[in-house]
Order: C-alpha cells, then sequence, then structure tokens
C-alpha cells in the first residue's frame, strides 16, 4: 500500500517535468501534439498526487504505526476527523496536500480551457506543473510523508492538542485553497508575459480565480483569528505573528489587485500595476510557505526547522528572475493607455487605495522580517512586536476605511463638485455627527472614535447606492422596491456584490476598534465562594470538577455569571491535560453575544491552597469580526454568481434600458 | 504635466507616511532579540534594555507557587551548563515545562535575575511532535 503512495509521488514528478518541457517545446515548435500530450501528463499528475494523498489517509484511518509520519500526528485514542485532518497537522502531509490542491485546480483550469485559450494554455500547463514539480521534489527528494520507521511503533505521539479542534479542520484547508488559488491567476500572468498577449484576456479569464483565492484567503485569516480566540486562550484573536503576516501579506496584495484590475477593465489603465501586482502576490505566498517552514523567523507556530528554507529561496528567487526577465522584455506593452485626468476622480481613488494596501503589506513584511535583515546589517537581531504593526497599520487602515467610502462612490476622470454634494454631504454629516455622539458619550479612545465615524461614513454611503438604485428602477420601470432592490443587486452583481463584501469589512473593522480599544482584562487567584466583578458582569467561583477520559483529563471551574445583578449562565473554563503529549491545553468558556463576549479562562489551580486563578476578558463588539466575515462570504457569492444563458438574452434585450437607467442613476 | 505631477505628490504622500510610520514604529517598539547564548557572553551590556531571550527551561529550575503565581526557573542553554535565573509572575503557560524551548521579554538587572514581562512558550517540536523510536 505504502509503497503505491511512495511510487506515485515519483512518477507524479517525472510527469510533472515531463509536462512542463511538452507545453513549452510543443509551443515554441507550433507541435499540438506535444500541447495535447502535456495536458494529458498534467491529469495524470493530478491522478497520480491524488493516489499519494489517499495512501496517506488510509494510513492515517487505518492507524498504520509503522509510518513514522503517522506515529507523530496521530494515536490509537484520537477521533476519525482529526485523523482525517492530521494529513494537514505536520510538514510532509501538508505538503502533499498542497500539491493535492495544485493539481486539482490546474485539471480544473485546463478542463474549463479546453476549446479556449489555445495560446496562453501551454504556459500555463507549464507554470502550474513547475509550482507541481517544485512541491513534489520536496515530498520525494527532502521530506517524504511515507517514510517507514525503523521499527513500528505501538502507538502515535499523538496530533498536537491545540490542532485538536474543529476550526482546525476548516482553517488550513481554506488557507491553502486561498494560497493555492493565487497560482492559477499568476499561470495566467506569466502565459500572458511569455506569449506578449498582453490584453484583457487573461484578466477576465481569471477574473473568477483570483476571486476564489482571495474568498479562501480572507476566510481562512478569518477562520485563523476564530481559532486562536477560541484555543489560544489570550482574550485575543490576532497577534501579528509571522504566520498570520505570511497569510495576511497575499491577501493585502491580492486585495489591491481586485480594485485595480477594475481600472485597467474600464479604462485601459495601470496594466503594469496589475501585473506586479499578480506576480507579486504568488511571490508573497511562496514567501510565506518559506517563513512558516524555514524557521527563519521565531513564531509560535512554525513547523520544525527541517532544511526546507533553502530551497524554498532558491524557488523563490529563481521565480523572481524569471519574472523580472519576462517583465522587461514586455515593457512596451504593458504601458497603460491613458492618464489619470484629476485627483477627484475614482481612477485616483482606487490608485490611493491600491498604495495604502501595497504600504501596509509593506509595512508588515518590513516588521516580519526586521530581525533577518538587522542581524544582517548591525549583527544583532532587533524584533518589532504586535505594538509596531498596531502603530503603523492603525492609521494606515484607518485611510484606507476612508477610501472604502470614497472609491466606489466618485465619479469617473473627473467628479463634478455637483457629484461630490450629492454623494458625500450626507455620509460624512453622518460621520461627523456619529463621531461627535461617541465622543461626547465619555469613549476616549482616539482610534476607535475615527473607525466608528468612518464606518458610519462609508455605511451611509453603501446605503444610499443601494436606496437610490432601488428608488431608480422603481421609478423607471415601476418595480415593487423588493423586486428593484433583487433586480438592482442581480443585474450588477459584481458592484452590489462588492458593496456587500464592503460592508462585511467595516463591520470587521468596527469588531476589531471596538474590542482592541475597550476590552477588559481582569486576573484573580481565588477560593471556592468568591467573587469577581470586571464590568457589569459578577463572577461566583463555586465549585471545580475533576473528570478523566481515556485521551485527556480535565478540571472545570464551575462559576456563577450574573449581569447587573441578575443571574445569565453557569460557565465552566477547563483545563485538559493530554496525556499522549504530556500536555495541558486551555479551553476557555465563552459567552458570546452581539454586544460582548464573556471569555472565562481557568489559568491555573493549587492542590494544595485550592485556589483557583481566573482570567476574566470582556471584548464588546467582537461578534461582529465574524459576522462581518459572513457577511463578506454572502457578498462573495453575489459576486462570483454566475449568470445563467437565459438571463444573459435578457441582459441583452434590456441593454439598451439599462443603458438609460444608468444615465439616471447619474 | 502638471497632472501628473500631482499625482506624484499624491502618491508620495502616502510613500512618505508608510516610511515615516515604519521608521518610528521600529525605533519605538523595537527589541533586542537574542539567544541565550549571545545573552550570556554580552549581559552586563545589555543589563536595563528591553530584551527577548529565547533560551530552554533548565532541567530541575523550575519553582511555581500555584497561590501566588509566582514563578522562577532558570533560562538554560541548549547544553543545561549555564543560563540565568528568571522571575515571572502570572499564570503558567500550557507549553511550558522542563526542558521546553521558551522566549521571555523583559529586564535583566545588573548582576540579578531577569526579569519576564511576558513568557512565550515555542515548543521545541513545534507543531511537528516528536517520534517514540522504541
Amino acid at each position: 500500500m505504502v509503497e503505491i503512495g511512495v511510487l506515485a509521488l515519483r512518477l507524479a514528478l517525472i510527469g510533472g517535468l515531463y509536462a512542463v518541457l511538452a507545453a513549452i517545446f510543443g509551443a515554441q515548435m507550433r507541435r499540438p501534439a506535444l500541447v495535447r500530450s502535456s495536458r494529458q501528463a498534467a491529469y495524470a499528475v493530478h491522478a497520480l498526487v491524488a493516489a499519494a494523498a489517499l495512501v496517506l489517509w488510509h494510513a492515517l484511518i487505518t492507524r498504520d504505526f509503522s509510518l513514522e509520519y503517522v506515529a507523530s500526528y496521530s494515536s490509537s485514542t484520537l477521533a476519525l476527523p482529526y485523523r482525517i485532518a492530521a494529513l494537514w497537522g505536520g510538514q510532509a502531509g501538508s505538503l502533499l496536500f498542497w500539491v493535492l490542491i495544485l493539481t486539482t485546480m490546474s485539471t480544473v483550469v485546463h478542463l474549463q480551457n479546453r476549446e479556449r485559450n489555445e495560446a496562453l494554455m501551454p504556459y500555463v500547463t507549464a507554470t502550474l506543473m513547475t509550482i507541481a514539480a517544485f512541491f513534489l521534489a520536496l515530498l520525494v527528494f527532502i521530506t517524504g510523508p511515507f517514510e517507514r520507521l525503523p521499527v513500528p511503533a505501538t502507538e502515535g505521539a499523538d496530533l498536537n492538542p491545540l490542532l485538536q479542534n474543529y476550526w482546525m479542520m476548516i482553517h488550513p484547508p481554506s488557507l491553502y485553497l486561498g494560497y493555492v488559488g493565487c497560482s492559477v491567476p499568476f499561470a495566467f500572468a506569466i502565459a500572458a508575459l511569455a506569449t506578449g498577449r498582453l490584453g484583457d484576456v487573461w484578466i477576465r479569464t481569471t477574473r473568477r480565480w483570483t476571486l476564489f483565492a482571495w474568498f479562501f484567503l480572507s476566510v481562512g485569516n478569518l477562520l485563523g483569528a476564530r481559532w486562536a480566540y477560541e484555543e489560544l486562550g489570550w482574550g485575543g484573536y490576532w497577534a501579528w505573528d509571522p504566520v498570520e503576516n505570511a497569510a495576511f501579506m497575499p491577501w493585502l496584495v491580492c486585495t489591491a489587485f481586485l480594485h485595480s484590475v477594475m481600472i485597467q477593465e474600464k479604462k485601459n489603465m495601470l496594466k503594469m500595476w496589475n501585473m506586479v501586482l499578480v506576480l507579486l502576490t504568488f511571490c508573497l505566498t511562496i514567501f510565506g510557505t518559506f517563513l512558516t517552514r524555514s524557521g527563519i523567523v521565531s513564531s509560535v507556530h512554525s513547523f520544525t526547522q527541517s532544511g526546507l528554507g533553502p530551497f524554498f529561496v532558491a524557488f523563490l528567487l529563481a521565480i523572481i528572475a524569471i519574472v523580472v526577465v519576462l517583465v522587461t522584455m514586455r515593457r512596451e506593452l504593458l504601458r497603460g493607455e491613458n492618464e489619470i485626468d484629476s485627483f477627484l476622480s475614482r481612477e485616483a481613488a482606487f490608485l490611493f487605495n491600491n498604495l495604502l494596501f501595497v504600504g501596509i503589506a509593506f509595512a508588515t513584511f518590513w516588521g516580519t522580517i526586521f530581525p533577518v535583515i538587522s542581524e544582517a546589517v548591525r549583527g544583532i537581531k532587533i524584533t518589532v512586536g504586535p505594538p509596531f504593526f498596531n502603530k503603523v497599520n492603525t492609521p494606515l487602515g484607518l485611510a484606507l476605511l476612508f477610501m472604502t467610502g470614497i472609491g466606489p462612490v466618485i465619479a469617473w476622470r473627473r467628479a463634478s463638485a455637483r457629484n461630490l454634494r450629492r454623494s458625500f454631504t450626507v455620509p460624512l454629516l453622518l460621520g461627523f455627527v456619529t463621531g461627535i455622539a461617541i465622543f461626547a458619550s465619555g469613549w476616549r479612545n482616539y482610534y476607535a472614535v475615527v473607525c466608528f465615524s468612518l464606518s458610519a461614513f462609508v455605511l451611509a454611503t453603501i446605503f444610499m447606492e443601494f436606496y437610490r438604485g432601488t428608488r431608480a428602477r422603481q421609478a423607471l420601470m415601476g418595480e415593487t422596491p423588493a423586486r428593484a432592490l433583487s433586480n438592482l443587486v442581480g443585474k450588477n452583481r459584481r458592484r452590489y456584490g462588492g458593496y456587500v463584501i464592503h460592508v462585511g469589512v467595516v463591520m470587521v473593522f468596527i469588531g476589531v476598534a471596538a474590542s482592541s480599544a475597550f476590552r477588559l482584562e481582569e486576573q484573580e487567584t481565588i477560593k471556592k465562594g468568591a467573587v469577581v466583578n470586571v464590568g457589569a458582569f459578577e463572577l461566583t467561583y463555586k465549585d471545580i470538577h475533576f473528570t478523566d477520559g481515556a485521551h485527556y483529563s480535565s478540571m472545570l471551574a464551575e462559576i456563577e455569571v450574573k449581569k447587573n445583578g441578575t443571574f445569565v449562565e453557569t460557565m465552566f473554563p477547563e483545563k485538559r491535560f493530554y496525556k499522549k503529549q504530556q500536555q495541558p491545553t486551555t479551553e476557555v468558556a465563552l459567552r458570546s453575544t452581539l454586544i460582548e463576549d464573556l471569555y472565562l479562562v481557568l489559568g491555573s489551580y493549587d492542590d494544595a491552597s485550592g485556589l483557583m486563578t481566573l482570567i476574566v476578558f470582556v471584548n464588546p463588539l467582537v461578534n461582529w469580526i465574524w459576522i462581518g466575515g459572513l457577511v463578506l462570504v454572502l457578498g462573495t457569492v453575489i459576486v462570483m454568481s454566475p449568470t445563467a444563458a437565459e438571463q444573459r438574452a435578457l441582459a441583452a434585450a434590456l441593454a439598451v434600458e439599462e443603458r438609460g437607467l444608468e444615465a439616471a442613476l447619474r | 504635466m502638471d497632472r501628473n505631477r500631482r499625482f506624484i505628490i499624491g502618491a508620495a504622500i502616502i510613500v512618505a507616511a508608510v516610511t515615516y510610520l515604519v521608521y518610528t514604529g521600529i525605533r519605538e517598539t523595537s527589541v533586542y532579540y537574542l539567544t541565550i547564548d549571545e545573552f550570556l557572553t554580552r549581559r552586563e551590556a545589555v543589563a536595563g534594555e528591553g530584551l527577548r531571550v529565547a533560551g530552554r527551561v533548565g532541567a530541575d529550575s523550575v519553582k511555581w507557587n500555584g497561590a501566588t503565581l509566582d514563578l522562577k526557573f532558570r533560562l538554560a542553554n541548549f547544553e543545561d551548563d549555564d543560563g540565568v535565573d528568571v522571575t515571572y509572575n502570572g499564570v503558567l503557560p500550557d507549553m511550558f515545562a522542563e526542558g521546553r524551548d521558551v522566549i521571555v521579554e523583559g529586564t535583566y538587572a545588573h548582576q540579578g535575575a531577569f526579569h519576564a514581562r511576558t513568557l512565550l512558550t515555542a515548543c521545541p517540536s513545534k507543531y511537528e511532535a516528536e517520534v517514540a523510536k522504541n
């Protein structure tokens, strides 16, 4: 069984390399048969990688402890879902999982483009298969998932308890889908550069893929935050850890690209800039993988220092070299055809939005690798922590929030005074009133007040867009308000889906601002019967309970919770002790409402004195981060939802009317 | 031309703002990051400064009082033949144990002990578990 896995990986590597060569030679020498063969090889690679993954899954599920990987990341008492998740719980398995996703996407891309993009596709095949071959080479030569132990183990070391959490089931796959999804736009960008076909085709072909990757990067980051919040027990959700940054940076650049690409589609500008953003996004995903695998910067997340670092550096440098050569070769073709007319225009707003996104990415990058740089330059490692990232990124983030209100609403080319008055008077007023009201009611955190004020401004601009659009439809088409709204969104999915995403983002901003500026934290070491007061909460330590199971033992503190004097709930913060790994873990007790989260941690329990340390966090509005995430999902579904053929026909028929309507909307 | 110049100014303002924020951010928030060996050789020179030191919890060195939450341990080097005493007050992190890799953040007093404000556990096996090769 295991031999099949080993063989499959080797054959996949050979197949991948063949596909690269066949695709490039086939395209260069105009040999369609060779190109077809490269496509077949890409399918075969996918099948072989899938076979290898199934073999590893089989070994994990059947608890084959003769395999080093299985013995390291699972145990006989580990529940089935976690044995399945153990595939991405360790180094080799997660690399295999990575290639599995990449080759699956490669197959989908090839199927989608069987009849399309004949000129681009060979280079897309070559690029995707080069990436696959790199990861396969690591799996075959450096870190094999099918290594056998000299003597089969009788029991596994178990999956890290921190990973035994349901968020862990979905967070890494989501992030990987996002990371790997960035390879597809990258592959098309390379193909466009290689063939010199730098028109809109490659961008339109990959729009959905870019959105797909962006979507999973967003969701992956939020799930990771949620996992940290529930599992790590420090009351927060984001620590600017290098691994978090590694996933955050490609998201930032990808988001910048999604915005600036609209300028290219509409105005044929920023071609070079867009190309750079696509290439940079992909490089950052590889860089992120490198960060997590090399141990170059210390992180609580890192995998073992596995010696993979140099390979990733070499791969990254090779990519950058190829990219620089290609872009230089094609720089004439990447010239834009138009210039920006005015500061007060949508083009300018998008450009500034882009600079802010890239600025935040740059600051994050700089802070993350600063220890490495300072060591190289000054011979001493200097590190910056969360204060650096908060200090730098908060003002930039707020500026970005402001642009979220401006960008989608301001007129193209040159905004007239009338356009500005019409679009921004009410929202600006509302923003100011909100800010003053919050300030007057005694909240004195300036950044948070500014954030709420800007949020009100942005939400108002979005609301007005929906309101005006719906009203215009009602007036012109005589539709009912509900029908007008659904038609408005349905016929302009990109635009209004985009607004919905912005609403989600504003919610995330509000949640982050409130929970970081106004959180309460209290730590008390108390005896049974003692009371702790935090904000409106009154917590009574009633009792402590001990339980014992096969997989772990645990102790639970019984805490009676009163809010403003009335009993609301009994909560049980827990400390578990995982037996295989001899490791305690904290299981947070959480009472989550739309207003605030009450977050209880059983810090420690001292048998001798009977003293228990309780850590209490009250995090206001933190739930809106996750709700914002769901709204973002909804918005992305709207943006990506395909329009059926009949709707397209209908749209064509309605085009004339639509144009009239568009004019009415302006 | 005039238009372009305005744009370059606009873009330059953003670039300058980012640079300024990064520069001051690094100046105000940076701390030295030392391995325990580097710390031991230059400890008197860096006394009183904000430090981050990575080392290993020395064998049989942990003294923990669950009632007062006072923790004392020796932050030792790889061979566990040299180290510095660390004091910390707070809840023990889950991954904290003798022989584990930890990072302490705080200050070192001349000839004295290292007072840690934060105690981070970067577990040595990270997410890779050690295999029981029996």
